[in-house]
């Protein structure tokens, strides 16, 4: 009877809760008949209920319930319901009992069986949503990696809650795993682009640490010592079977005049020997 | 040379012939056995098996000596040192061990006392059985099969310090009993590579504690697969209301391809050992505790999946009904392994239906004519499940091969 018609249940909630109040209010009450005063205050408060006897006791009601189904249908006769029907179901086609792969592949090994299955954190793609109570090892090393993401993270994340970049978060997101993981670049940094823009953002670049030092300068802040520039010495490689001489473009190999004066090599003309100052100097650095 | 001359030990009839052989071969003491099938009009003597387990006890030990009278139903075995399966050539580092087609038992009756031995080897034992006579699943002469022997019974070396992942049990070919329940034709390689000087002193005296989960394998060779889900879905419907964690794999395979044996044609083949069975293990949840079942078809037939994977399931109910740490299959290996330990007393607890057996019992016996001590019995008395603790103190005879070696 534990399962009877929703409306009835709460009914019977309702005057469980009724009860004790009452009963908190004043213990002579309880000597009486509870149903009784519920019902008589129920009466009181709506109109007079359809039934005109309840039932004295709670189990009674419920019985009495039953009955009042069973009344509606009056269905089977006595003799009927004393014997009990065995149905025995028994399926052709069974599900064989489903051992996980991994589990089938170690079990039926040539090695002994494992005691512990172990699950391996690596295979359990897809199921992306761990419950909070699973306590196995595996479900633990995924949250902690999520926690320490996340702690490592969490600088992009209000920086998110301003603007509505949530793609190029996840970018920045990446590279930092990235280079955690020991990448030498960013996969932010542009890589190819008109030398135009290359050339403004380095002028840029210069610019803002020159504000910055003229600013500190001014302001009598030592700074760090500026980073002297790298000059490029000597000539530039020109790489292995390139010629090495002239410039090469456009299928032509474009000589300048000062290249052919140093191939030709200081001129021995008749006009003196001091006539053109560094010349010999000059023949000597060209090679 | 001086010593004196070997004193036999003496015993009679084939009973836990290959008990005696391998405590024979462990404490190097030499045995004579007599009245070997001598009532027998028929078959006297030592049956094929028997052999052959002589035969790879040979292969495997250096300078023992075995004499068969006549008739065979007189033995004397001088046992030599256990090598391995070092040095002793034909195809790398692994004995072939080849069984005859009239071969009547499973292969675990061979790999059971095999095992017992291994780990006093000096070196590594790799054995592999085939011919017509290896018969891999469970037998109605009560063997167990090979599933059995690796997932319940080599488990147990691990408590006395071998490691686990040196043994291997590798089947190759599968074979149920043939016709008449002899022959099979399967393939089988345990490669047993973890040798200890001394075996640890085992103290499994605490409570089994509950099934926690169940493991099996159906196995159907050469006949319909569909008689693995049959038989899964029988004993599941026994096991699944009192465990929930019940898994059995299901294996089938191909009757295996032996030769007629027809003189005029000697490339015919025909296929042999042919059958179905069912073995459970049982876990439980204290460490170490297995139990397993094992029930083949009868080479005869005539028996349902559904029956077999029934009577399974039953069977593995009375075996853990019947209680203790150790089984009726794993308690000879455990006892002996014990009994070769160090001088120290280790306990193991055991059903009692398990310890009133005649196998354990005429191995108490046993053991004691070897030199062993006696064993002790006491009850287990903080529950009432009736098991025995039994102490057994160890001869510390160890791995005599590693000490020279």
């Amino acid at each position: 009877m534990a399962s009877m018609l929703g409306k009835r249940k709460r009914r019977g909630r309702e005057i469980t809760k009724k009860e004790s109040r009452e009963e908190s209010e004043g213990s002579d009450a309880s000597g009486l008949d509870a149903q009784e005063i519920f019902r008589r205050h129920f009466e009181a408060q709506f109109k007079p209920l359809p039934v005109a006897r309840q039932p004295s006791k709670p189990t009674d009601e419920d019985s009495a319930d039953g009955s009042e189904e069973e009344s509606d249908w009056g269905g089977i006769s006595d003799n009927e319901e004393t014997e009990v029907q065995v149905v025995e179901h028994t399926e052709a086609q069974a599900r064989t009992a489903a051992m996980s792969k991994e589990e089938l592949k170690s079990f039926m090994s040539s090695k002994l069986p494992k005691s512990a299955p172990t699950v391996s954190v690596l295979r359990d793609k897809a199921g992306a949503s761990i419950e909070d109570d699973d306590p196995s090892e595996a479900a633990n090393l995924k949250k902690d990696l999520a926690l320490q993401r996340l702690l490592a993270e969490s600088h992009l994340l209000d920086y998110a809650k301003s603007s509505t970049i949530s793609g190029s978060n996840r970018h920045k997101a990446t590279d930092l795993r990235l280079q955690a993981l020991g990448s030498k670049t960013s996969i932010l940094k542009q890589e190819k682009m008109p030398m135009s823009h290359r050339k403004g953002i380095v002028a840029k670049k210069t610019e803002k640490e020159e504000t910055r030092r003229k600013e500190a300068r001014e302001n009598g802040i030592i700074l760090e010592k500026a980073k002297m520039k790298k000059s490029i010495e000597g000539k530039r490689d020109r790489g292995v079977g390139a010629p090495g001489v002239g410039k090469f473009s456009g299928g032509t190999l474009n000589l300048s005049k000062k290249d052919i004066l140093d191939i030709e090599g200081p001129r021995r003309s008749s006009a003196g020997r001091g006539g053109r100052g560094g010349g010999r100097g000059r023949g000597k650095r060209g090679r | 040379m001086a010593t004196p001359a070997p004193e036999f030990l003496r015993f009679t009839t084939h009973k836990s012939l290959t008990q005696r052989l391998v405590l024979s071969t462990l404490t190097g003491r030499p045995i004579h056995v007599s009245q070997i099938r001598s009532s027998s009009p028929t078959n006297p003597g030592l049956a094929p098996h028997e052999i052959s387990f002589l035969r790879l006890l040979d292969s495997i030990t250096n300078g023992s000596v075995m004499q068969i009278s006549y008739t065979g139903t007189t033995l004397t075995y001088m046992p030599g040192l256990i090598t391995g399966s070092v040095g002793t050539g034909g195809g790398g580092d692994i004995v072939r061990c080849v069984l005859p087609e009239t071969c009547r038992r499973g292969v675990s009756w061979f790999l059971l006392p095999l095992c017992m031995l291994a780990p006093f080897s000096k070196g590594p034992v790799n054995v592999r059985f085939e011919g017509e006579g290896v018969i891999t699943s469970a037998t109605e002469t009560g063997d167990v099969c090979v599933d059995t022997l690796r997932t319940a019974v080599l488990p147990l070396y691990e408590q006395f310090g071998i490691l686990g992942s040196k043994l291997e049990l590798r089947v190759l070919q599968r074979s149920c009993a043939g016709s008449g329940g002899k022959g099979g034709g399967g393939v089988v390689e345990l490669r047993f590579g973890s040798q200890v000087r001394l075996p640890k002193t085992l103290h499994l005296n605490r409570s089994p504690g509950r099934v926690k989960r169940i493991r099996g394998v159906a196995y159907c060779t050469g006949v319909a697969a569909s008689g693995n889900a049959r038989m899964i879905h029988a004993a599941r419907g026994v096991l699944n209301p009192l465990v929930s964690d019940v898994h059995v794999a299901a294996q089938y395979d191909q009757a295996p391809l032996v030769s007629s044996g027809d003189s005029s044609d000697p490339k015919a083949k025909k296929r042999t050992g042919i059958g179905f069975g069912l073995c459970l293990i049982a876990e439980s949840s204290s460490e170490g505790v297995i139990y397993s079942a094992d029930v083949p078809a009868p080479s005869s037939g005539g028996v349902t999946p559904e029956d077999v994977g029934k009577q399974c399931a039953y069977q593995l109910l009375e075996i853990i009904s019947q209680g203790g740490c150790v089984t009726r299959v794993g308690a000879p290996t455990i006892l002996t392994l014990m009994a070769m330990g160090s001088e120290d007393i280790g306990r193991v607890r055991l059903g009692r239906d398990v310890v009133g057996t005649e196998d354990i019992i005429g191995l108490g016996r046993d053991l004691k004519k070897f030199g062993a001590s006696n064993w002790g019995l006491r009850d287990a008395e903080d529950d009432g499940t009736g098991d025995i603790i039994i102490s057994v103190k160890g001869i510390g005879v160890g791995n005599v091969g590693r000490k020279i070696g």
